[in-house]
């Protein structure tokens, strides 16, 4: 399988103080990868630092083959899409409009749809099961609801890695299970490359197929749930952590 | 999709009928009342020397100003509105109405206090004087928000810093203030009052250019403020340069901002309330359809606020700002409300 990202002894953090060791890790098309730690462990700093908005300390980040830096802003936004935990909040905002935007990146100066793009929003709003909400306040939508619609934007900005951060966070329990299930579809249906972080152990254990582990000042591990379970026990320093399956 | 661009043609055709209706409107009534047919008559080019007087040199040059105007100020709030994505945002936010301000002040009262006698009653002394001093004013805040806007990291600070510029300059007026001449005290008062009648026909066209260029602008910003409205890191992710979106926003509302005040004095209130009746009218926050939405009901509520400021009996001019604030406050209590309650849904 392809090869999408890499990085080579990559040490991130503020202020030249590592979080943890340098990170080796590679992600391939197709792969969706959980990121656990407990808060204030370094995910949304690895996040920041994936994205570019934040400099590594040291060590690199290839994307397909090329260090992050070497591609602009625009080139960025065709490889990587985000949803966030913070959403629009304008009032005014229909769902349309956001989805749409997903296309901005490959529009010109008056981001003027295309037949194909139109036909695009309204495919991928079906992927994600919202179609219906094409014409609704965005603000007026459930949180389970709006997660779809970013990433269905997400989608729509046709990038081969997805990054999500928290995408479970907020929802009531069988929106949870729907949205942890639309992940690995999107991996295998749309060959995606997605890398989430979550917060919801149990259900990351039954659903997820490879985890990235993290804590302060310890090694990232990475591997299937099974094999890393120890490490979660030890890094998110619970005691009998029991797994049913 | 055909209910849609029902629902877009509908008002944006009542807008530009109560555009035109106001604009009459503003050539017709005031002191003197001009029949419908006289004032009709002297926009072809004929009509009796009078009526020519009053509607060519004053009461047309007036309601150009007032629609050129309340487009500028309109389109310059929605950039601030957007840029802070805040719907309590003004033009006058970063400060530059107050810079315009203390730039007046010090050309009519400095001068008034160091020659000793009151500038404001010479002869010679023109609005064109004023027009220039405001305009220094407001771009030297301009100039100094550019430089400072790349070295803030947050809009909050920004909008902070702002605030404090405008105390900084209303200090410094009112310390000139105190110690000036009354008569030249007057003139600043009343310059402050706001005023669509000082621009002279033959600076109008200065004005028309300027303004409409800067609301083209707006307008190629679209593209820019959508995605400034999604947050910050999306938009960053859609690949947009936020230093140079955040700079150029400014820039064009300030660019606005400044000449209007130049030439009109600090109006208040039509930048702050135009945008919400538009996001209302069209129900989108999409730019490419609300900033032009924008611009024409700008242009009405002007032409409103000129023509009631002008009705009979109000014995020739009320001041602007009375009236935009009479009319701009309680849409804006309105839109607080709906907030609330849209949000707590």
């Amino acid at each position: 399988m392809k090869e999408i990202l890499r990085t080579i002894g990559l040490s991130i953090g503020y202020k030249g103080q590592a979080l943890f060791p340098a990170i080796d890790v590679t992600l391939h098309e197709g792969e969706h990868v959980a990121l656990i730690g407990a808060n204030g462990s370094g995910k949304t700093t690895l996040f920041k630092t994936l994205t570019g908005s934040l400099k590594p300390i040291s060590g690199q980040i290839e994307l397909c083959g090329k260090p992050l830096e070497s591609y602009s802003p625009n080139e960025r936004a065709k490889l990587f899409s985000l949803v966030l935990t913070e959403k629009p909040d304008d009032l005014f905002l229909k769902v349309f409009d956001i989805v749409a935007s997903g296309r901005y990146p490959h529009s010109g100066l008056m981001a003027r749809l295309r037949d194909e793009d139109y036909e695009m929003i309204q495919a991928k709003l079906q992927v994600t099961g919202v179609s219906h909400l094409i014409d609704r306040d965005f603000v007026s939508l459930s949180d389970g609801e709006k997660q779809k619609v970013m990433i269905a934007k997400a989608l729509v900005q046709d990038t081969p890695i997805i990054y999500m951060d928290e995408p479970t966070a907020f929802l009531d329990y069988p929106s949870k299970v729907e949205l942890m299930r639309l992940i690995a579809r999107l991996a295998e249906e749309e060959h995606k490359t997605i890398l989430y972080s979550s917060h919801d152990l149990e259900l990351l254990m039954k659903h997820s197929e490879k985890l990235w582990v993290v804590a302060k000042d310890k090694p990232l591990v990475a591997g299937k749930p099974k094999e890393v379970e120890q490490n979660i026990g030890d890094y998110l320093k619970i005691k009998n952590l029991e797994i049913r399956v | 999709m055909k209910e849609r661009k029902h629902r877009i043609w509908l008002p944006t055709l009542l807008i530009l009928c109560a555009g035109i209706v106001l604009f009459v409107l503003n050539l017709i009534v005031g002191s003197v009342t001009i029949p419908l047919k006289e004032c009709c008559s002297v926009l072809v080019g004929e009509g009796e020397e009078t009526w020519r007087t009053i509607i060519l040199d004053y009461r047309l040059t007036q309601a150009v100003t007032a629609l050129l105007a309340g487009i500028g100020l309109s389109v310059s709030g929605l950039l601030m509105q957007t840029l802070f994505r805040n719907p309590l945002a003004d033009p006058s936010i970063l400060g530059i109405s107050s810079g315009a301000s203390l730039g007046v002040a010090l050309v009519v009262l400095l001068t008034g206090h160091l020659s000793g006698m009151a500038v404001s009653t010479l002869p010679g002394w023109s609005t064109i004087g004023v027009t220039l001093a405001a305009f220094a004013g407001a771009f030297l805040v301009l100039l100094l928000i550019l430089a400072l806007s790349s070295r803030l990291k947050s809009m909050v600070s920004l909008i902070l810093v702002g605030i404090m510029i405008a105390y900084i300059a209303g200090s410094v007026t009112d310390v000139l203030k105190f110690f000036s001449q009354k008569e030249d005290v007057h003139t600043f008062v009343i310059w402050g009052f706001g005023s669509f009648s000082n621009v002279g026909k033959s600076q109008l066209l200065y004005l028309a250019a300027t303004i409409l260029s800067g609301t083209v602008c707006a307008f190629l910003l679209s593209k820019s403020l959508n995605l400034l409205l999604l947050g910050e890191r999306y938009a960053e992710n859609l690949g947009l340069n936020l230093r140079r979106a955040n700079l150029l926003t400014i820039l064009v509302s300030g660019f606005l901002m400044a000449v209007i005040t130049a030439f009109c004095g600090p109006i208040a209130f039509i930048g702050l309330a135009v945008p919400h009746l538009a996001r209302f009218t069209y129900h989108t926050s999409n730019h490419f359809m609300l900033t032009p939405a924008t611009a024409v009901i700008g242009m009405d509520l002007a032409l409103l606020c000129n023509l009631i400021a002008r009705l009979p009996g109000f014995d020739g001019n009320l001041p602007i700002n009375s009236v935009t604030a009479l009319i701009g406050a309680p849409i804006v209590i309105y839109v607080i409300f709906h907030r609330q309650k849209v949000l707590s849904r």
